[in-house]
């Protein structure tokens, strides 16, 4: 359900905006994109947080598919830079290799640099969430760590997306800024500030 | 106006060097391209052609004029 709505509201908003028409495979690497960054802020919802308001089922399979979801998105969103000089390929103008370098080394942009420190935030979470084994963390370590991590992450990159994003209209900007305030207040809430309580 | 729009410009600046009749700007406030003078671009699609991200979408149905010879 939440993988629903969260896939159905980027793609009614892109289907609804005004954005100039562009080739088929610009418009699927953008909607592939939006689609991504919206199920990582709901990622936040397919945890124990909204357990009770979502009516989801039990923890373990809550788990999985947020594992499956998460390593799936990650992957997505971490290719991201490289499908942007994609259509590079294939028109005339700019070579892919020189437009890459171009985008990785413009550090007047706001959004580039947050861009970059989200990819890396990102990459921390994906490497961290595969070889959670071997951090021997214990359990409740291991979602502080995530937790904390996911927050920079949701913030930095809700802010990118909001930045650079050319389908970001102000309903998706406000659609990014709302769920991005509600993920991080819930899982503050729930595990940074009741852990607190409950150990004072 | 022949260009469209710009978006998710990311401020390098290489559509202000590649424009011939210099209608792009990068504004001072954002530090991203804006469309300075609409009615002095050509269409000639090199700022489009060399913006590392697509952010410029240039209206497809404006077009150069096609010059027809009489008689």
């Amino acid at each position: 359900m939440v993988v629903f709505i969260m896939t159905a509201i980027p793609v009614l908003f892109w289907a609804l905006g005004d954005f100039p028409q562009r080739s088929a495979l610009k418009e699927t690497i953008s909607l592939l994109t939006l689609v991504a960054f919206s199920n990582m802020l709901g990622q936040f919802f397919i945890s124990r947080l909204s357990k009770k308001t979502l009516n989801l089922p039990a923890m373990p399979r809550v788990i999985k598919v947020h594992k499956i979801i998460g390593y799936v998105f990650v992957s997505v969103l971490l290719v991201h830079p490289f499908l942007i000089i994609l259509p590079r390929y294939f028109e005339a103008g700019v070579e892919p290799l020189d437009a890459f370098t171009t985008l990785i080394t413009t550090f007047e942009s706001t959004g580039i640099i947050l861009g970059m420190v989200a990819w890396g935030l990102m990459l921390i979470i994906g490497i961290t969430s595969l070889f959670r084994n071997k951090l021997r963390l214990e359990y409740t370590q291991w979602r502080t760590l995530h937790s904390i991590l996911s927050i920079l992450f949701i913030a930095v990159a809700s802010w990118h997306a909001i930045d650079l994003g050319r389908h970001t209209n102000l309903p998706i900007s406000i659609f990014i800024a709302v769920f991005a305030a509600i993920g991080i207040g819930l899982l503050t809430k729930t595990y940074l500030f009741n852990q607190r309580k409950s150990r004072s | 106006m022949p260009i469209k729009s710009i978006n998710g410009c990311i401020g390098c600046g290489i559509c202000v060097e590649t424009c011939p009749t210099d209608v792009l700007r990068l504004d001072p406030k954002t530090g991203k391209a804006i469309i300075k003078y609409p009615d002095e671009c050509q269409i000639c699609h090199l700022c489009r052609m060399y913006c590392p991200v697509d952010a410029i979408t240039i209206t497809p149905e404006k077009t150069i004029p096609v010059i027809v010879s009489w008689g």
